[in-house]
């Protein structure tokens, strides 16, 4: 059905926006972190979204490639990229992981940044839920329509 | 004659689509159909129990992905009883009847 569509393209909405949250959670975990497997104080990230066909039907999908329709994209997370900031060097002489001259590179990642792109995280996986929901609401009055009064 | 050809011309509503170039369910009567969309139903219903058992069991898969085969479970299934309602007042209707 192709109300249901709308449903998968609300998912990958839903989907997309909760990895973000997780790498978003991901940087506000590690905003101390000094060591990585790759060595080096931990790297801010970021996920890149791109707007991807729904998964679907295939013969629907066939259909409208066949008859050349533009189709409603849904959204995926195609990656997830390292940022290339310096790391901050803070003056600590006490830290293991100091340098001889007694300085810490610390990631550079600033909460505040992080709060904002997390609130926006979850206010874009409310709207994808109220169009979700909206969806459901217009199935239900279509379904009305066939109710004896 | 001729005046009540005049008259048939004029009365006769223009058909708005062509029967024939309708999409037909192959050779589909209204009982092939429904039993389609009740496999529809069924086979959406197995998938969000799979879902359900893949989040709740296992602890795999997304929380939304469950609760979007729930949906489209919940929503064909409502679907289905809205035909069934259909069908059965058609056939009271019927019974109803006076001979």
């Amino acid at each position: 059905m192709d109300l249901f569509k709308i449903f998968s393209i609300s998912g990958s909405g839903m989907a997309a926006q909760k990895s973000r949250m997780s790498v978003v959670a991901g940087n506000l975990a590690n905003s101390e972190s000094t060591r990585t497997v790759d060595g080096g104080p931990y790297r801010r990230r970021d996920v890149i979204f791109q707007a991807a066909p729904p998964p679907g039907d295939f013969t629907d999908e066939l259909n409208d490639i066949a008859a050349d329709r533009e189709r409603a994209q849904g959204v995926e997370v195609v990656g997830v990229k390292q940022s290339n900031r310096p790391p901050r060097r803070i003056f600590d002489p006490s830290h293991p992981d100091a340098s001889s001259e007694g300085y810490v590179a610390m990631p550079d990642i600033n909460p505040i940044e992080e709060m904002v792109d997390m609130l926006s995280a979850v206010r874009s996986y409310e709207a994808n839920l109220s169009a979700f929901n909206s969806t459901k609401a217009l199935i239900r009055k279509i379904l009305d329509l066939g109710r004896n009064q | 004659m001729s005046i009540v050809k005049n008259v048939d011309l004029v009365y006769r509503p223009a058909p708005l689509a062509n029967p024939k170039n309708l999409d037909e369910p192959a050779k589909g009567d209204f009982n092939n159909l429904l039993k389609s969309a009740m496999g529809e139903v069924g086979d959406l219903q197995e998938k969000a129990n799979q879902s359900i058992q893949q989040m709740v069991g296992e602890g795999k898969g997304d929380l939304q992905d469950t609760m979007i085969a729930l949906e489209k479970a919940d929503v064909s299934f409502k679907l289905m009883m809205q035909i069934r309602n259909k069908v059965l007042d058609a056939y009271q209707e019927i019974m109803r009847m006076q001979v």
